[in-house]
């Protein structure tokens, strides 16, 4: 063990090459949409404004260096073989879920743009917190009565949060809730 | 020095009256809970209290956070040593050692040495902050624009060439960041850059919203995402520190403790690199490097040390430089900004007392940790043996609380929902975040710098080269990056090695 490397941290782990070339692809994308952009922006030096203190030219500047490391990414991830058959490179991760994923970021997306404002926060944060429970605790082939006790501590948890962080962040804190 | 320490007692005392003791208390242990659990880290528990503590007053506000931040760097040690899932990417050094010292019935042990290592270290950073800071401070003075830009510059670069990782995809996300910080009107004409109509867009993005979600939100999706975290049953010995273990390991500690200020003090880096540093610097000099990995006190000390000292360390630039150690430090100094405090050089000349006061109050967060290390044990197991489809819900529901708590507008919360997603999508990419960080907090800095400079020198860029701190910093930048390019290092050491070889046949 003494001499062996220390191991990786998730995020020091390298991406399939190929992967790497789609994301400088977005990168460069990204770039060349910021200097369209900043090429459309006033100088303002017909106002007697110098060039130097140009809207355009700061963002442009890292729409430049943006441009020109996505670049050497590319070369590098098709040096690495990139453009080779599929497959070359790939790790997959275990016991990831993208289903798990999905159900967290929808239930999310739910709760911001279509319950927040509509209703009291309190009961947003019950409805959002009792469904995310629900749905994540689900197991199907559940007895009934089973299946209505975990549906009941859902519905606990869900009203304590609502009721605890309007209590606690508007009556403690003083922080206005949406 | 007697006029300093009056000074400091006075910050103390001002501190702990009234109800800043339990401030304190609350606030050092849900640092350590979210610490604790996998999934919340240092950078989001601090991001989020920042917008949850806005309406106190500023000391006991940047208090809280101080406490929070101290807290949860030493919490995330807990699931290290009990679950061997790091609480906090800092605590990932403390799996090696610490969790075979649990399954070796030695969970209390390895408890204490956590304890005492991140005390002391934690200690010997605040002995650092207070000897440092005021003269770091007088030499920033010194500085203008053509400094200031390359040390936002430098910030940038270091933290994607040493933050782990992919030091080009570091790169990336520094300018990344660069870029979302120049949303908004500009500074000179207040034209609004890439707003496209939109007046919430023109107000640019707002740094925390943006943080809150980068941190808060990712954070949720991605432990939603991977495998269910497997508590492991441990019995539990004896959680109070051996003196033992620190007398013998006391070069240990006090290398650890340089070590972890030290990379501290470099912008960006932060406590997962100090801890990573210290250990492998502890390893080398071991006489027992045969126990490494396999339930080293003295690698786990050494991992616990650095990480600690780095704490107060990363707030070392902030104070003297408006520029941050560490992530969580970035958002610390966001926090003071929102307060109306300056960090910077002049800092020490307008409120010289604040430096006293954030002395005081890592030295009081270090005890309240050390009373907490030492009491709350059962508790904190159990907190951690929470599943995540209860407390992540929860949590997404305090992220949008804390985005839209600052400007109520529900606009911040959709920039938190919209970072949320870049921010997983950017960990999944292998992206580090640190760089992200830096360069939303220090592009205004960067560009004001900039333009101010070129203004200055009438439009050439020979002061930013020319002058000896620009200069300086420079070539370091430039080395960096230079020195991330794959076969540089090797090609610049086979040219000296020839050159040696051509002079010795000669």
């Amino acid at each position: 063990m003494a001499d062996e490397p220390l191991p990786l941290l998730p995020h020091e782990e390298r991406l399939a090459p190929r992967t790497d070339l789609w994301v400088a692809a977005a990168f460069l994308t990204f770039s060349a949409a910021i200097l369209t952009l900043t090429f459309r922006m006033p100088t303002y030096t017909d106002q007697g404004g110098q060039i130097y203190t140009a809207p355009a030219l700061v963002p442009s500047f890292y729409g430049v260096v943006t441009g020109l490391l996505s670049l050497w990414l590319a070369v590098r991830a098709i040096r690495a073989d990139a453009l080779g058959p599929v497959g070359t490179g790939e790790r997959r991760e275990t016991g990831n879920s993208n289903a798990r994923f999905v159900l967290a970021a929808a239930l999310g997306v739910v709760f911001i743009v279509g319950l927040i404002g509509r209703m009291p926060f309190w009961l947003a944060a019950t409805i959002f917190v009792t469904a995310f429970v629900a749905a994540f605790e689900w197991r199907p082939g559940l007895e009934p009565a089973a299946r209505a006790r975990r549906l009941g501590v859902a519905l606990a948890i869900g009203l304590g949060t609502g009721i605890l962080v309007t209590l606690v962040f508007e009556r403690v804190f003083l922080v206005r809730l949406p | 020095m007697l006029d300093s320490l009056g000074q400091f007692g006075g910050a103390l005392a001002h501190l702990l009256s009234g109800w800043g003791v339990l401030n304190v208390f609350w606030a050092t242990l849900l640092g350590i809970v979210i610490g604790a659990l996998p999934g919340l880290t240092a950078t989001m528990g601090v991001a989020l209290m920042t917008t949850l503590t806005f309406t106190m007053p500023h000391e006991q506000a940047i208090l809280v956070l101080v406490c929070i931040y101290v807290g949860a760097i030493y919490g995330g040690s807990r699931s290290a040593i009990l679950l061997n899932i790091p609480g906090t990417p800092a605590s990932a050094c403390s799996t090696l050692d610490g969790f075979p010292l649990a399954r070796q019935g030695l969970a209390g042990r390895a408890m204490g040495i956590s304890t005492s290592g991140s005390w002391l270290g934690t200690l010997f950073g605040i002995l650092c902050v207070a000897a440092l800071t005021p003269i770091l401070s007088e030499v920033a003075l010194k500085f203008q624009s053509f400094e200031f830009f390359w040390i936002s510059v430098f910030g940038i670069v270091i933290a994607g060439t040493l933050a782990g990782g992919d030091p080009l995809k570091g790169y990336i996300a520094g300018f990344l960041g660069l870029f979302i910080a120049t949303i908004g009107q500009e500074p000179y004409y207040n034209y609004q850059r890439f707003a496209f109509g939109s007046t919430d867009l023109a107000g640019g993005i707002g740094l925390l919203p943006a943080l809150v979600g980068c941190f808060g939100v990712a954070e949720v999706l991605q432990a939603m995402r991977g495998p269910a975290v497997q508590a492991v049953a441990s019995t539990i010995d004896s959680v109070i520190p051996r003196l033992e273990d620190v007398f013998k390991y006391w070069r240990t500690i006090l290398r650890s403790g340089a070590i972890g200020t030290f990379i501290g003090i470099l912008p960006g880096l932060g406590e997962d690199t100090a801890a990573w540093s210290s250990y492998a610097a502890a390893r080398r000099a071991s006489k027992e490097k045969e126990k490494y990995g396999k339930g080293s006190i003295e690698g786990l000390m050494a991992a616990e040390t650095g990480e600690s000292a780095c704490v107060p360390g990363a707030i070392i630039p902030v104070l003297t430089l408006a520029v941050p150690g560490s992530a969580p430090a970035a958002v610390l100094m966001a926090a003071m900004l929102i307060h109306g405090l300056n960090p910077g050089p002049n800092l020490m000349l307008q409120t010289p007392e604040f430096f006293y006061q954030i002395v005081a109050m890592l030295l009081i967060a270090d005890m309240s940790k050390l009373f907490f290390g030492l009491t709350l044990v059962r508790p904190l197991l159990w907190i951690l043996l929470v599943p995540r489809e209860r407390l992540m819900p929860v949590v997404f529901v305090l992220c949008v609380v804390g985005a839209y708590a600052i400007t109520s507008r529900v606009f911040d919360i959709y920039v938190m929902l919209a970072f949320g997603f870049i921010g997983f999508a950017l960990r999944e990419l292998k992206f580090p975040m640190a760089p992200l960080i830096l360069g939303l907090v220090l592009g205004d800095l960067l560009e004001k710098n900039l333009t101010r400079g070129l203004v200055l020198s009438g439009g050439s860029i020979a002061p930013f080269f020319t002058r000896p701190v620009s200069g300086a910093l420079a070539a370091i930048t430039i080395l960096s990056i230079l020195w991330s390019i794959p076969g540089f290092h090797a090609r610049v050491s086979g040219l000296f090695r020839r050159r040696r070889a051509g002079s010795g046949a000669s």
